[in-house]
């Protein structure tokens, strides 16, 4: 190891004495282990909500649900409110010289654009 | 992050009793760890976790937080993501928040075989019993703490500042971090998680809206915005408007109050080197050089004719003494004599000369007699053409076809001559034609003359349209070369795809047929990417153009040739991208509407897809969730709103969130809106000193708890915020 390396301290050291169980024993290197981990959306399905009481809070009900008023429409290039939807492209638009662009933009831009209000067409 | 903002080891761990607790607020982004009691945590820190391998020794090592950039080259990143414990809010890698710990009590300077004191560590709210179980089993199975304690970053956070005065015991905490944004009610100085709410909107999604618009606005620096980078102009430059609309109003208008919103970021930008004008000297030192050059190779070839000169009149001296001699040598010695100088007739020897004396002119300059050869009848220059092939040797049948095919040659090349002939009379016919035609009437002529060119430019032009692409049907412009979206086929274009398809499916399809027939092999020929364009036609037409427009120059002053047509409107401009070196203007990064548009996705997650409630009517929804009997004292929870997490450092969201509960609220209801005194370090300093708190031991979960009661008793813990 470079001393610059050692000097800045930043490596954590494979044993440490304080620890019960050192992460080399818990976590043998080579071994096959698998995923010993859960997604969020598993753990919640795990949690089984639907066996407590209804009005017990828990981590899924009390998510904010949607908004009530109406989704405000905005160009997807400039920010700016708008009514326009490009029906080839499906962007919104502001006006045509934002129009005039979009047509320009090649597809994977589009694609990009769009995804990032999660409207992007997901091939499966 | 800096190589001094790195935490080093702590080296007080000894003074501390072992009953002190260690306060770690367990973010989505930063982890902060200190003492109980203390003002301050000891560091902070990313909670992320890489595993580079070291490329000298290329081991595998693990690095807790951010990145040294300086350290960077010591290291093999690939395959070495940024790991964080949180999906979420919530903890679901323990293998990798084992990392973090490890780091963490590292760095607090644990001594001794295990961790001896309590631990308090924040969680998200209604943290799923496993995240929660699993904690415990990792602090008390690895680290063998005696007990632990879970709270809630934003209730803690309240609590510091209920303790500093700047909010009330009943009130609500808005608290918008990494991951998720939470609105809880606090009644009694108790959050009420029940009434609370929830939005999977935060920072980190402010920032990644932030860094795709860049990267899409500009597609050539997106290797400068890397995520943190991304991170710290957010940090530094965005701001949330009070009314969307109207401040984008302003933007889309160009108005003058832009002007000084508008952030500009220049990035390191190194002008091309200038080519100079070449002084008057440099010009005439290379105009020398080159006349000197010039001269040292005509000098050369100068030497280089007059020793082929010489050559050559040595050779014409010794074949003309030989030529003398013969005269002297009796008819049947010649082959004796001719035997030491390779030839072998006096003919071949004339012949010599006569080739010699030629080149000998031709080096000197002077000019050769063309001799046109006497054109001996064929039957004599070419003798066994005639004869039938069964009277002849094998040699003679070879030297025959030698014959026949010189023959064949001289006489095309003569035929090409002929017709080349030809045509110059015939264009010299037609010229004196025009020529006389003008002189009668030149005016005509030349309204004649401007038609036909015009038709001819116009026909070439079509047809080269015709070839470069097929019909425009919408006028869209396409980038040259393949075909876009929605771009219709000529019937060229279509013919040979359908040629592509069948030839790709025919095969395999009973027995193969293809190559029995010549015509088969016509097909590779229509496939290939240019048969449309049939030779003869615009050829004709170009030269036709080419000679008429050639003679309106001539005889026609105010004759302007449209060499290049201007391309049609419909924007064929974009196929030739004019290229335009990129100046200093190209390299600047403006932050106009971005500045507001990135956070403004807090109050309308609908603009990066998540349909929830934004900020502002979450504290409407919390409100209608409380249950109104709760609510028996009249308690004005809107008197004290207290914005916490890092999202509330941005500048505007005070007003924000106090004209969004005006809208939600009866008119004239009071309402206060407060920041929190610091958004990012409350939570701990709020947990720091509830842990350190006396009735702190009564509220930990401990070790003989986790041996005896198990999860369903973890389910039900909760820590009192009261002290």
């Amino acid at each position: 190891m470079e001393p610059e390396v050692l000097d800045a301290d930043i490596l954590l050291p494979p044993v440490l004495p304080f620890k019960r169980v050192q992460m080399s024993d818990k976590y043998p290197k080579g071994a096959n282990r698998g995923r010993q981990w859960k997604h969020l959306k598993h753990i919640l399905q795990a949690e089984n909500y639907q066996n407590y009481p209804p009005d017990e809070p828990n981590y899924v009900n009390i998510e904010a649900p949607p908004s009530i008023y109406p989704a405000k429409k905005f160009c997807d290039i400039t920010g700016f409110e708008t009514h326009y939807t490009d029906p080839k492209t499906k962007l919104r638009y502001v006006n045509t010289d934002v129009f005039k662009r979009i047509r320009y933009l090649p597809n994977d831009y589009v694609q990009r654009y769009l995804s990032i209000r999660n409207a992007a067409v997901v091939l499966k | 992050m800096s190589l001094a903002m790195r935490p080093s080891r702590q080296t007080d761990y000894s003074l501390f009793p072992s009953d002190c607790p260690i306060v770690i607020d367990n973010g989505a982004f930063n982890c902060r760890v200190g003492w109980a009691g203390e003002t301050d945590p000891r560091f902070t820190f990313r909670n992320v976790i890489q595993k580079p391998k070291h490329k000298a020794t290329g081991e595998s090592v693990s690095i807790i937080g951010d990145l040294d950039p300086g350290l960077m080259k010591y290291f093999d990143y690939t395959r070495a993501p940024l790991r964080s414990p949180f999906d979420s809010n919530v903890v679901y890698q323990f293998e990798t928040m084992e990392y973090i710990l490890d780091y963490a009590f590292e760095r607090i300077g644990v001594e001794g075989p295990k961790v001896d004191h309590p631990i308090l560590i924040t969680e998200c709210v209604c943290n799923p019993v496993h995240s929660r179980s699993k904690m415990a089993e990792l602090l008390f199975e690895t680290y063998g703490i005696p007990s632990v304690a879970y709270g809630v970053d934003a209730a803690f956070s309240y609590k510091h500042n209920q303790k500093l005065g700047i909010c009330d015991n009943d009130g609500l905490v808005v608290c918008s971090g990494f991951t998720t944004s939470h609105v809880i009610p606090i009644l009694h100085g108790e959050p009420v998680f029940e009434a609370s709410c929830r939005t999977n909107i935060g920072g980190y999604h402010v920032t990644d809206y932030m860094k795709q618009l860049l990267s899409l606005q500009y597609p050539y620096h997106v290797s400068s915005f890397a995520w943190e980078k991304v991170e710290h102009l957010k940090m530094e430059h965005c701001y949330i408007a009070l009314d969307y609309a109207s401040e984008s109003q302003l933007f889309q208008k160009g108005a003058k109050e832009t002007d000084e919103k508008v952030r500009y970021w220049q990035l390191p930008y190194r002008p091309p080197p200038v080519e100079e004008e070449p002084s008057e000297e440099e010009l005439a030192r290379k105009a020398a050089i080159k006349e000197k050059q010039g001269q040292r190779l005509r000098e050369m070839a100068a030497a280089k004719r007059s020793s082929r000169i010489t050559e050559f009149e040595n050779e014409l001296q010794g074949l003309e003494f030989l030529l003398q001699q013969l005269e002297n040598v009796e008819d049947h010695e010649i082959p004796f004599f001719l035997s030491e100088t390779g030839y072998v007739s006096k003919q071949e020897i004339e012949s010599a000369v006569a080739r010699v004396t030629q080149s000998l002119r031709k080096a000197k300059g002077e000019p050769v007699e063309v001799e046109e050869k006497t054109e001996s009848p064929s039957s004599e220059k070419y003798p066994l053409i005639n004869i039938p092939d069964h009277m002849l040797t094998p040699e003679q049948l070879k030297q025959k076809k030698r014959q026949i095919f010189i023959k064949t040659t001289s006489e095309g090349k003569l035929r090409a001559k002929q017709k080349k002939q030809e045509e110059e009379l015939e264009r010299e016919r037609q010229n004196q034609q025009d020529e006389e035609k003008r002189l009668e009437n030149p005016e005509l002529y030349l309204e004649q003359l401007r038609a036909k060119q015009r038709e001819l430019a116009q026909r070439v032009e079509q047809r080269k349209k015709l070839k470069t692409n097929g019909t425009r049907g919408n006028g869209t412009p396409v980038l040259s070369g393949n075909v876009g979206r929605g771009e219709r086929l000529n019937a060229a274009q279509k013919e040979r795809m359908r040629l592509l398809t069948t030839a790709a499916f025919d095969r395999g399809k009973g027995e193969d047929t293809f190559g029995i027939k010549d015509e088969d092999w016509q097909l590779y020929k229509l496939m290939s990417r240019d048969n449309d364009d049939n030779d003869e036609g615009p050829n004709e037409d170009e030269a036709e153009l080419a000679r008429v427009t050639a003679k309106l120059q001539e005889i026609d002053p105010t004759f302007v040739t449209l060499v290049e047509p201007s391309p049609p409107a419909t924007g064929n401009g974009s196929e030739t991208p004019h290229f335009r070196p990129l100046t200093a203007e190209d390299y600047r990064i403006t932050l106009g509407i971005e500045r507001f548009r990135c956070p403004e996705i807090l109050f309308q997650p609908h603009i990066v897809g998540i349909d929830q409630a934004g900020l502002d009517e979450m504290v409407g929804i919390s409100m209608r969730r409380l249950k109104p009997e709760l609510l028996s004292h009249g308690e004005n929870l809107c008197n004290s709103v207290l914005l916490t997490g890092g999202n509330c450092l941005f500048p505007g969201i005070n007003e924000r969130i106090l004209t969004g509960i005006q809208k939600i609220r009866p008119f004239g209801s009071s309402i206060r809106v407060c920041r929190a005194s610091d958004p990012l370090l409350d939570a701990w300093h709020g947990a720091s000193m509830i842990a350190a708190s006396p009735s702190f031991s009564e509220q930990v979960f401990s070790r003989q708890d986790y041996m005896e009661k198990g999860e369903e008793w973890l389910r039900k813990y909760q820590i009192r915020y009261t002290i």
